[in-house]
C-alpha cells in the first residue's frame, strides 16, 4: 500500500469525522462552550489587582488622645481617602474592636498605643499596633500590608518634613527622597502590560486541543467499535494507519477551532496581548497534539472499552493538567513534583507556546522544545500503533 | 474460467482463552456458490466470518479467500470482499448516500461510477427518495437495505452475510432474498450465516450445519433431509370439514399410519409408511363419508436434520433475537466473544 493510498484513505476519514461532528448541534455547541467556561473559570478565580477587595472596614483606636495622634490618624486618613482602600470606623477600645473582628463586621484595626504622644516628643519610635482577621489570610494579609504602607506613608511624611528642617539647620539644600530611600529598585517585566492571562491563555491553548484529542480518540475509536461500524471500515483495503491519522488529524482541527475561539477571548475578554507568530503557535499545538496522541492511542487500545478507555484517559490529563505549568508556574513546585513535570510532554509543548506567543520567540527560540515533542511523539507512536492493529483484530 | 474455489478453510481454529468459538474448521466454497452456515447462536457462524473478513485473528489454521491467503495477504483479501455484519455498518448522522460514498471511497471507486452505482443500488432496494437523508431517521428495514447495498457497492466477488434478515420484517426480509439470488446470479459468492431455518433452505446450495465450531453436517439442503427421510416415515397434512372422532379412530387403525396429531378440529397431521400410504388413508376417509379438502405432503425439515445431527433441537429465533438458548453448555464464554 503506498503513502499516497494511505494519506488518500485518512483524508477519507477524517471527512467523514469532520462531517459527523458539524451534524451534531450538541457537539457543536460543546465545542464553544467548553473553552468558555474553562477560560472564565480560570480567569475570574485568580486574584488580580483589580480584585482586591476595595474599602476594607478597618477600625481606628486613639488611646493616646493626644494632638500627636490626633495628626497623625488624620495623616493616615488623608492618605487612605487617596488609595481607596480602607473604610476607617473610629471605636473607642481595643476590646470593642476585637469584638468587631469576631463579629465580621471589620477586618482588624489600627491602635495608637498609650504613651505615642512621649515616643514623639521624646524623639523615639513611636509604636502603632495594626490587628488583623488571620481568620482570613488573604483579607488578613491584605489589612497588614495596606496598614503598613499607609503608615509607611505618614512615617514618610514626617521624615521628609524632619530632613528639610535639618537642612535648613545646617544650611543645607536636602533631598529628602535622597536621604530617606538612597537606593530604589525600579522594576519592569519584559512584556509591558502583561497580567496573569498572559501567562495563562497559551497553556490553555494547549491544554483544550490537548484534551479535545485526548478524550476524543478513546471515544472515537471504541464508540465505532462497540458500534461495529469498525467492522466496514477494517474490511476495507486500508491501513489502520490510516484511520488513526484521519481521526486525529480531524480531532486537532477541532481543538484549532477551540483554540481560535480562546485566543479571540484572550485577546478581547481578557487583554491578552499575542506578540509572536501565529503560524507558529499553530505548528506547536500540531505538535503538541501528535507529542501525546501516541499514548492516546496505546491507552485505547489496551483499554478495550469505551468506558474504560476514556478512565486511563483521564489519568493521563489530570497529571498533565497541573504539573505542565499551565495554571501554576513549574518553579512554585517541590523538587519531585518539578521532575514528573520535565517527564510530561504538555511541559514542553506549554513552554514553547508562552514564548512564541507572550515573548515574540522564533523557532530557534524554541528549538530544544520541539525536538522534545517530536521524540516523544515518535516513540509513543512506535509503541502505540503496533499494539494498536493488535488490538483492532481480536 | 476453471471453476476455483471462492474460500478454502484449512483446519481453522480461533479459541478465546480456554473456550473455542472455531474448532479445527476444514471446508471448501465453490465460486459463484450460496453457502450457508446454520447453526444456534454462539455456534461459531460469526467467528468464522469474522476471521475470513480479516477482522480477527485465527489462533491456528489458515484459510485463503479468492486465492488470497488470509494471514499473509489481508490487504488483498479485502479488496475482494464485501460484509454485511450483524450490527449494521453505517453512521447514523450521515446520510444514506453520504454513507455509501465514504465507503465507495475506501475501496477507491471512480467517483463517477461511484455515484451511479449508489443510484443503482438505491433503486434497487426502492429507496432512491432516501438519498439524501441522514440514516438515524430510516426504520429498522430501511437501514438493513443501506447496509445490504453497502457491502454490495464495490461489486465484490464474495459477500460475506451475517443474519442478514435478523428481526427484519417480512417484506424486508424477502427484498433482501431477493437481492442475495440476484447478485448470486450475476457470480457473486455468496457466504451466509443465519440460524432461520426456512432462510438457509431457501437459499443455499449447501448447508454446513455448525454446533460447538464444528461442522455435524455438511450438504445440499435436499442431501440434508435425505439423511432424515432416507426409509423414514412420510408426514403430511389433510383437512377433512367433517371430522369426526370416530374417522380419526378408524384412519390410526390402519397398518400404514405411525401416529397422527390433530391440530384443530379438521386439520390432522399424520405420519405414514409404505408407498401406498397416502391412498389407504384416502379411500378410508371416503368409505367413511369423511371429505378431503386438501393434503399436503410434509417433508423432513432441516430442523429435523438439525435434531438429528446435533441430538438437540434448533430453535427459530429470528423474531427472538436475545431469547437465551437454554440448549447451549457453554454458556459460560464471555458474551462479546461469542459474537
Amino acid at each position: 500500500m503506498s503513502i499516497q493510498d494511505m494519506l488518500l484513505d485518512s483524508f477519507n476519514i477524517m471527512r467523514k469525522d469532520l462531517l459527523e461532528t458539524t451534524r451534531s448541534k450538541m457537539t457543536l455547541a460543546l465545542m464553544v462552550i467548553m473553552p468558555l467556561l474553562l477560560m472564565l473559570m480560570f480567569g475570574f478565580i485568580y486574584p488580580n489587582n483589580a480584585s482586591m477587595p476595595q474599602n476594607l472596614p478597618v477600625a481606628v483606636i486613639d488611646l493616646s488622645h493626644s494632638q500627636d495622634s490626633a495628626s497623625f490618624l488624620a495623616q493616615l486618613q488623608w492618605l487612605s481617602n487617596n488609595s481607596v482602600k480602607m473604610d476607617f470606623h473610629t471605636v473607642g477600645s481595643v476590646d470593642e474592636a476585637r469584638k468587631m473582628i469576631d463579629q465580621g463586621k471589620i477586618n482588624g484595626a489600627i491602635i495608637v498605643p498609650e504613651g505615642f504622644e512621649q515616643a514623639v516628643s521624646q524623639g523615639k519610635s513611636a509604636n502603632v499596633t495594626v490587628l488583623y482577621d488571620n481568620s482570613n489570610p488573604q483579607v488578613g494579609a491584605q489589612v497588614m500590608a495596606e496598614a503598613s504602607g499607609l503608615i509607611g506613608g505618614v512615617s514618610g511624611m514626617k521624615s521628609a518634613v524632619t530632613v528639610m528642617q535639618l537642612g535648613a539647620k545646617a544650611n543645607e539644600t536636602l533631598d529628602p527622597q535622597a536621604v530617606l530611600n538612597p537606593y530604589s529598585a525600579n522594576a519592569q517585566g519584559t512584556i509591558p502590560g502583561s497580567n496573569y492571562f498572559d501567562f495563562l491563555a497559551p497553556g490553555m491553548l494547549i491544554m483544550v486541543v490537548m484534551m479535545s484529542a485526548m478524550t476524543g480518540i478513546p471515544e472515537g475509536i471504541s464508540q465505532e467499535k462497540e458500534r461495529g461500524t469498525f467492522d466496514g471500515v477494517l474490511s476495507a483495503p486500508i491501513s489502520p494507519v490510516s484511520v488513526i491519522i484521519g481521526k486525529t488529524v480531524a480531532l486537532t482541527l477541532g481543538g484549532f477551532v477551540q483554540g481560535i475561539i480562546i485566543m479571540i477571548l484572550a485577546v478581547t475578554l481578557f487583554g491578552v496581548h499575542i506578540q509572536g507568530s501565529i503560524l507558529l503557535a499553530f505548528f506547536l499545538l500540531f505538535l503538541g497534539v501528535f507529542s501525546f496522541i501516541g499514548l492516546g492511542i496505546l491507552f485505547t487500545s489496551i483499554a478495550g472499552d469505551q468506558k474504560n478507555s476514556i478512565m486511563l484517559i483521564n489519568i493521563l490529563i489530570f497529571p498533565m493538567m497541573f504539573l505542565s505549568g499551565i495554571m501554576f508556574p513549574i518553579q512554585q513546585m517541590p523538587w519531585f513534583m518539578q521532575w514528573l513535570s520535565e517527564l510530561i510532554p504538555v511541559t514542553y509543548a506549554a513552554d514553547a507556546m508562552r514564548k512564541v506567543m507572550i515573548l515574540n520567540a522564533g523557532l530557534q527560540d524554541v528549538l530544544p522544545q520541539i525536538a522534545i515533542l517530536a521524540v516523544f511523539g515518535i516513540i509513543t507512536m512506535a509503541i502505540a500503533l503496533p499494539v494498536f492493529k493488535r488490538s483492532m483484530t481480536k | 474460467m476453471p471453476v476455483a474455489n471462492a474460500i478454502e478453510l484449512r483446519n481453522l481454529t480461533k479459541k478465546f482463552g480456554n473456550f473455542t468459538a472455531v474448532d479445527d474448521l476444514s471446508l471448501t466454497v465453490k465460486d459463484g456458490e450460496i453457502f450457508g452456515f446454520l447453526g444456534p447462536n454462539g455456534a461459531g457462524k460469526s467467528t468464522t466470518i469474522r476471521m475470513l473478513c480479516t477482522l480477527a485473528r485465527p489462533t491456528s489454521g489458515s484459510a485463503s479467500i479468492a486465492g488470497f491467503d488470509l494471514v499473509k495477504e489481508p490487504a488483498e483479501v479485502r479488496k475482494k470482499i464485501g460484509l454485511v455484519s450483524e450490527k449494521m455498518i453505517m453512521y447514523e448522522q450521515l446520510t444514506a448516500a453520504e454513507n455509501l460514498r465514504f465507503f465507495g471511497r475506501l475501496h477507491k471507486m471512480p467517483k463517477a461510477k461511484a455515484e451511479s452505482r449508489i443510484d443503482d443500488l438505491l433503486g434497487l432496494v426502492n429507496m432512491a427518495e432516501w438519498k439524501n437523508t441522514q440514516v438515524k431517521k430510516f426504520s429498522t428495514g430501511m437501514r438493513q437495505r443501506i447496509n445490504v447495498i453497502r457491502a454490495l457497492l464495490p461489486e465484490p466477488n464474495i459477500v460475506f452475510m451475517d443474519e442478514p434478515t435478523l428481526g427484519l420484517d417480512p417484506q424486508t426480509t424477502l427484498a433482501i432474498r431477493d437481492i442475495i439470488r440476484d447478485i448470486n446470479n450475476k457470480g457473486t459468492t455468496v457466504i451466509l450465516t443465519t440460524h432461520a431455518m426456512v432462510e438457509a433452505e431457501a437459499l443455499s446450495d449447501r448447508i454446513a450445519i455448525i454446533d460447538h465450531g464444528k461442522i455435524a453436517a455438511m450438504d445440499t439442503p435436499h442431501e440434508l433431509k435425505k439423511l432424515v427421510s432416507n426409509g423414514e416415515a412420510k408426514i403430511f397434512d389433510m383437512r377433512i370439514p367433517n371430522l369426526t372422532p370416530f374417522l380419526t379412530d378408524r384412519i390410526r387403525s390402519l397398518d400404514c399410519v405411525a401416529g397422527i396429531a390433530q391440530d384443530d378440529a379438521y386439520d390432522l397431521k399424520i405420519s405414514a409408511k409404505g408407498g401406498d400410504a397416502i391412498e389407504e388413508i384416502v379411500k378410508m376417509v371416503m368409505k367413511e363419508g369423511g371429505k378431503i379438502e386438501m393434503i399436503n405432503t410434509h417433508e423432513p425439515s432441516l430442523e429435523d436434520v438439525f435434531l438429528m445431527v446435533t441430538g438437540k433441537e434448533m430453535r427459530d429465533a429470528v423474531s427472538d433475537k436475545n431469547a437465551t438458548p437454554e440448549f447451549h453448555d457453554h454458556m459460560d464464554a464471555p458474551k462479546s466473544r461469542v459474537r
